[in-house]
């Protein structure tokens, strides 16, 4: 755990939060995840400036931020769909590797749910996760469907598995896009944020599944605005603002006493509306 | 081939608009003797054209040593001469002649229109034609033959194709692709054909086909341009007799022309126009054929 | 109409050696252009400037230079295309085989000629799959090549169909050009034969070898509109 060895601030405050809010399993061991003096430019636009992160193992990291506020890119940044120009990124320990098959299999241990969920248009929902084991674990096809069926009955979407995306509700594609991450059995999930393309009625059957892994232990970093899911699944809050990571605390006290005044003025905005 | 079909309307077309293409004067390599002194009978096309002391004469502008302009802009070619000498025979010095352009697809029409006054453009007689002009002549008779790589030995003769391998080249649509065909085995695996035939003389340069085949004159022209890389087999194995085109029935300036080709080929002005031209590749001169006097 | 019933079989033999000379170049533009379409859009940058300068170089040149090129430039440099004498394919396709080169040097011309065209086809379908398949794809570890043909291409193929296919009737009506380069035979060679050297009136054989490219062109048409029609119902 990063704090023992002394590391910085933010690293305290996600042991805070470990200690408090939701988990059952405690964080331990080196940490899965490390950002180190990440940086990255949009053209002029600098959206990282100095990243510097650590996620423990079983952590669940939301980072919430006004947009523009590079919590998107940051998401990205960890498993190189955005590449980035200074600093290093490790998952598991692994520095990220340059684009090609080490790539590729540093990824396959990296789950990633995207806003507007990606499923694969041509392919059936049973497809989009079997795919995945099949072409990159080389698990045999039998054995890749019936634990597909068993995530999509995990996630409420059994009988659903014939079915092309687009025959899918919202909610239900997104749960299907986290069975298709799930099925590749990654070490950490990445969340862009999950929610925002829903309807709302179906933001919150998306949010229990993303809860109930959260309880069982997965290592999760969720770009969100949803401040429910925080407080009742986050180990720990990270708050962006213009590229940098303001403040990080555990999610009551972030949300109950911000420190920075960037904060304060983002929070006041989202929780008076 | 359609570039052609496109030249020859354009050509057409010039002719009609009445300019007439260009009239340069041509260099003088032999320079015939004019007769000043010469006088016709009245009302004949002889008569008419020494009075003017101008003729107008369709020529090829783009057929090696026979009538070509070069860079200077002068034409120059065996067709030519054998124009200049019919000129001074008619009294009419070199210099004023008018030349005009002829494609091969618009020698009759120029003729029938009276856009010209003769044709002398390696110009094939043959009964059709004849349905539709008089022919002078022949005062040439090219044939197909074959040209091959300098150092070639083994084809001398288009019998020599009958072996199935060696490869020969012509121009598509062309009346000699279509009689070597006859020579072939497997046209497909011996024909090679392109729409020029400067694309044929590089593919032998390269050694992609064994021979070019079509009239010898053209061949000579190629030969010339090659620098000596290529050698004529010299074996015609088709008659292809050159004429004067003129009106059809003029029968009176048919005879003189006639009677002019023979009196140049008694004093050797003949001789002299193969020599400046075609001579320089195929050094031994013709002798003037036996005169189609129908 | 006597022309061409009297000629029939020189139409004949003409539409055969055309038939071949689309077919073999068909297949070689679409496996080339494929190659080229995965390098233009692939994530190491030399690809991708080889691939674009490909696309530059060949689709901003004339078709008769390229067929110059072949015909002329390659043997020039010793090359007879003889990796065309493909064992088996070469005994159906009998030409291949045999020592005029040029029907080779005919397919490499146009091969590479619509290779560019087919690239570029491809390519326009690939921008239209959301960029976010892509992303999918790459996050769950699938690589380039694996993305590019299980997620991208089938994606793309939609609305690569119709584009694709007017590339290859353009290359079908392009294949006249092979006739002007030492190809003896094929179909608009004919035409040239029979109203040049045999005298024939024009119009009567520009029907016949019209009809000889419409029977290639316009069931690949139709074909491509049951396509368009199929996938509609299924996107």
């Amino acid at each position: 755990m990063a704090e023992r060895a002394g590391e910085p601030p933010a690293a305290g405050a996600g042991a805070a939060a470990g200690a408090g809010a939701a988990a059952d399993t405690e964080p331990a061991g080196a940490p899965l995840v490390v950002l180190r003096g990440v940086n990255k430019h949009f053209g002029d636009l600098h959206v990282l400036r100095d990243i510097n992160l650590e996620i423990a193992r079983g952590e669940v990291v939301v980072v919430i931020g006004p947009s523009g506020s590079g919590k998107s890119t940051l998401c990205r940044a960890i498993n190189r769909l955005e590449p980035i120009e200074d600093g290093e990124i490790t998952v598991d320990g692994e520095p990220l590797p340059e684009e090609g098959r080490a790539l590729a299999r540093l990824r396959a241990d990296v789950g990633m749910v995207f806003q507007s969920f990606n499923l694969f248009a041509h392919k059936t929902i049973l497809q989009n996760v079997t795919l995945g084991p099949v072409k990159v674990r080389k698990v045999p096809a039998a054995e890749a469907r019936s634990e597909a069926m068993d995530l999509l009955e995990r996630v409420g979407i059994a009988s659903q598995a014939g079915k092309l995306p687009a025959q899918l509700s919202g909610g239900q594609q997104q749960r299907a896009a986290i069975a298709r991450a799930l099925a590749m059995r990654p070490k950490v999930m990445l969340f862009d944020e999950p929610t925002s393309a829903l309807d709302p009625e179906m933001v919150q059957e998306v949010l229990d599944v993303m809860i109930s892994l959260a309880r069982d232990g997965m290592t999760m970093v969720v770009v969100t605005h949803e401040m429910g899911f925080a407080r009742r699944a986050a180990n720990r809050v990270v708050f962006m603002a213009d590229g940098q990571i303001v403040e990080q605390a555990a999610p009551e006290s972030f949300f109950t006493a911000p420190s920075s005044d960037r904060a304060k003025d983002f929070l006041s905005k989202i929780l008076t509306h | 081939m359609m570039i052609r079909k496109l030249l020859a309307a354009t050509a057409v077309a010039a002719l009609a608009v009445g300019t007439a293409a260009c009239g340069s004067s041509g260099s003088s390599t032999t320079a015939p003797k004019v007769d000043k002194a010469v006088k016709f009978e009245a009302g004949t096309t002889m008569d008419k054209l020494n009075k003017a002391q101008k003729i107008t004469v369709g020529t090829k502008f783009d057929q090696p040593l026979f009538g070509q302009k070069n860079l200077k802009g002068d034409l120059v070619g065996f067709d030519v001469e054998i124009a200049k000498i019919v000129a001074a025979k008619l009294g009419v010095p070199a210099d004023k002649i008018t030349w005009v352009a002829t494609p091969s697809k618009v020698r009759e029409e120029v003729i029938e229109q009276g856009k010209v006054d003769f044709v002398v453009a390696t110009y094939t007689i043959n009964d059709k034609r004849k349905q539709r002009v008089g022919f002078a002549g022949p005062y040439y008779v090219a044939g197909q033959d074959i040209m091959v790589n300098k150092d070639d030995t083994s084809i001398t003769g288009p019998d020599s194709l009958r072996d199935g391998v060696k490869k020969v080249c012509s121009v598509t649509g062309s009346t000699p692709a279509e009689k070597i065909k006859t020579f072939l085995k497997d046209p497909a695996k011996q024909l090679v054909l392109f729409d020029v035939y400067s694309k044929c003389a590089d593919a032998l340069k390269n050694k992609q086909v064994d021979a070019v085949t079509t009239d010898n004159v053209i061949l000579l022209g190629l030969i010339d341009a090659s620098g000596g890389k290529f050698k004529l087999i010299d074996q015609p194995f088709t008659q292809e007799p050159y004429g004067i085109g003129l009106k059809k029935g003029d029968d009176k300036f048919r005879a003189f022309i006639n009677d002019t080709l023979e009196a140049a080929a008694k004093n050797g002005d003949y001789e002299k126009a193969w020599k400046a031209t075609a001579g320089k590749v195929k050094p031994q001169a013709p002798k003037l054929p036996v005169l189609d006097r129908y | 109409m006597d022309v061409l019933t009297g000629n029939a079989g020189v139409f004949a033999s003409g539409f055969f050696v055309t038939f071949q000379i689309v077919l073999l170049a068909a297949v070689g533009a679409l496996v080339l252009g494929t190659l080229v379409a995965a390098m233009r859009i692939s994530p190491l940058p030399p690809l991708r400037w080889l691939g674009t300068a490909y696309v530059t170089v060949v689709r901003n040149t004339p078709l008769t230079i390229v067929f110059f090129m072949t015909a002329f430039g390659l043997p020039e440099i010793g090359v007879d295309a003889g990796f065309l004498r493909i064992p088996l394919l070469d005994s159906l396709f009998t030409r291949l085989g045999t020592d005029v080169p040029y029907f080779r040097f005919a397919i490499v011309a146009l091969t590479v000629y619509t290779a560019a065209f087919v690239c570029e086809a491809l390519r326009a379908g690939v921008n239209a799959v959301q960029p976010g398949q892509s992303e999918a794809g790459r996050s769950l570890g699938l690589t380039f090549t694996q993305n590019l043909r299980l997620i991208v291409l089938p994606q793309a193929g939609r609305a690569t169909v119709v584009p694709l296919g007017s590339v290859i009737i353009a290359m079908i009506k392009n294949s006249a050009l092979a006739g002007a380069f030492g190809v003896a035979g094929d179909l608009f060679q004919t035409s040239d034969e029979l109203t040049s050297a045999q005298g024939l009136p024009a119009i009567p054989v520009f029907i016949g070898v019209a009809a000889g490219y419409l029977i290639l062109t316009v069931p690949l048409g139709l074909l491509l509109d049951r396509i368009e029609r199929s996938q509609a119902v299924t996107r």
